[in-house]
């Protein structure tokens, strides 16, 4: 069965808020069910941007973005009961709530959307508490765990949604090589079919600045460059099988 | 005569970005005001087991904690205002007058004034301070990542708590002015039972200071909460803003304070009785 396109960019541009110069424009991608896309480029050539805008966080000036068929419109109101289907993780410590524990921080949106109080909640998300190596953090203020800690309580938090797509921004930046490891081990899983997701891929769009190399599967890559989104040719390495072919790969 | 004409023209202009200023932050205010009310109104029921504890805690910041400040000045009202005025009107034989002057002056002024200015200072300037640093530190982008809407997850509890808690704090501030007063009458020696006292107070009220205080102090309750929120998230903040942003929340409140006073004082004089 072919895979299906989950989320498509069509001659997308993006402003910075406080700026009138374009960051992104013309951007065409389409980004398949069960994908795991790398997306590099310099600091400040609009990874962030893009992710936030893939997951309605900031409006685009130019084009359409489409997420399981519907146009992804920033500031769009939602309907009650309305759950999103991509999962984003912030850079820098995921951007959790200070004030609250790490479990509450990981309960709070399944709490939320299925109208539970909080430890009914962290009682549902505890497996993923358990997957994540928390349990002992889990009594924490989050404001007060280490950064490579709290980017694994966002994903966490992320993951409690059970979204089918996660978006990470920059996820192991400034990480010791334990951490980095960690990551791509438990990406790796993800993108293969975890357990807590019932064995089934994870579409995962990752922005980096040290892409991974030589390891299965092996993510496809685009690269921020000029305003522009360039789709790379899979990266080979000797004895190891490339990413899957992806007709919109260009071949420069 | 040059140099004046310049400097009236500056004064103008300066007078007219002020205006203009004022005028813009009075149409967010209200359109901010106008989102919250259709969260509160379309959101009642959506995870109330999350937003409920909220409120509560905000209750119990808002309400309960200040009790021991509220006796404080409510006590003070009551010998300052009550029990200086009966001395006085005992000496002319006046004292049937002093039910009206409660009512008028704690009863239907100073206490929403005062309870809304209490909460304000306690509870009002720590809020943007709260929100300012949530919305500096991204926090309101991940709820809205999480499908949370950040509306309903940090405004609605702290206005909704802060309007709870200024309507019950005006009433034990009139409680405790009203014992105060009868405290200080007591204490000297006036000739004024405690009956006298009571029924002239009771007999003072109408039946339209009830509804028109509880609006009072909704409003006041309401309008304070929503410029400490509107100030913490209606734009990005740097962490140094915030101070500034604190400051502007107690001027914008106090002046709509003033304002709402002054609105609910024409309708009370246009009321009969």
């Amino acid at each position: 069965m072919n895979p299906s396109p989950i989320i498509r960019l069509d001659s997308v541009g993006i402003r910075r808020p406080d700026d009138s110069l374009p960051l992104l424009e013309g951007v065409d991608w389409t980004v398949f069910t069960g994908d795991w896309w790398e997306v590099t480029g310099a600091h400040g050539s609009g990874k962030t941007a893009l992710l936030l805008s893939l997951a309605g966080l900031i409006p685009t000036v130019a084009g359409t973005i489409t997420a399981f068929g519907d146009p992804v419109v920033a500031g769009a109101p939602k309907p009650p009961g309305w759950v999103p289907r991509v999962g984003l993780v912030f850079e820098g410590g995921g951007r959790l709530l200070r004030d609250r524990k790490v479990a509450e921080n990981i309960a709070l949106p399944i709490g939320y959307h299925r109208n539970g109080t909080l430890p009914e909640a962290i009682e549902q998300v505890w497996p993923w508490i358990e997957a994540l190596d928390l349990e002992r953090l889990a009594d924490a203020p989050a404001g007060r765990i280490g950064r490579a800690w709290a980017q694994r309580v966002a994903l966490a938090r992320a993951l409690s949604l059970d979204p089918e797509v996660l978006l990470l921004d920059n996820p192991t930046v400034g990480m010791d090589e334990t951490h980095s490891e960690w990551w791509q081990g438990f990406l790796i899983r993800l993108r293969q079919g975890h357990p807590l997701l019932k064995h089934r891929p994870m579409t995962l769009i990752e922005t980096t600045d040290a892409p991974r190399i030589g390891i299965q599967p092996q993510p496809q890559r685009a690269h921020l460059e000029n305003s522009r989104l360039l789709i790379l040719p899979p990266t080979r390495t000797p004895g190891i099988q490339g990413s899957h072919d992806n007709p919109l790969v260009r071949h420069p | 005569m040059l140099q004046a004409g310049r400097d009236l023209q500056a004064l103008m202009e300066s007078l007219g970005l002020r205006v203009l200023s004022f005028l813009d932050t009075t149409r967010r205010l209200t359109a901010f005001t106008l989102i919250t009310t259709g969260v509160i109104l379309t959101r009642a029921g959506t995870a109330h087991r999350i937003i409920h504890p909220l409120i509560r805690t905000q209750l119990v910041q808002a309400g309960i904690l200040l009790l021991p400040i509220i006796a404080v000045v409510g006590m003070a009202l009551g010998f300052a205002i009550v029990g200086q005025t009966l001395s006085i009107l005992t000496r002319v034989g006046q004292t049937s007058l002093i039910g009206s002057l409660f009512v008028t002056v704690i009863f239907r002024e100073l206490a929403p004034l005062g309870a809304a200015l209490v909460v304000l200072a306690r509870v009002g300037t720590p809020t943007v301070v709260e929100l300012g640093t949530s919305r500096a530190l991204g926090e309101v982008e991940a709820l809205e990542a999480l499908g949370i809407d950040p509306v309903h997850y940090l405004v609605v509890p702290r206005v909704v708590g802060i309007t709870l808690a200024v309507m019950s704090l005006t009433v034990y501030l009139q409680i405790f002015a009203a014992l105060s007063g009868w405290l200080f009458c007591f204490g000297a020696n006036l000739p004024v039972t405690a009956g006298d006292y009571l029924g002239r107070i009771v007999g003072a009220l109408h039946w339209f200071d009830f509804p028109v205080l509880g609006l009072k102090t909704l409003a006041f309750g309401s309008c304070g909460a929503l410029i400490a929120c509107y100030q913490g998230l209606s734009r990005p903040l740097r962490l140094e803003e915030v101070p500034g942003a604190a400051t502007r929340t107690v001027a914008h409140s106090v002046v709509a304070f003033l304002v709402l006073d002054a609105v609910f004082l024409v309708i009370t004089l246009l009321l009969p009785g």
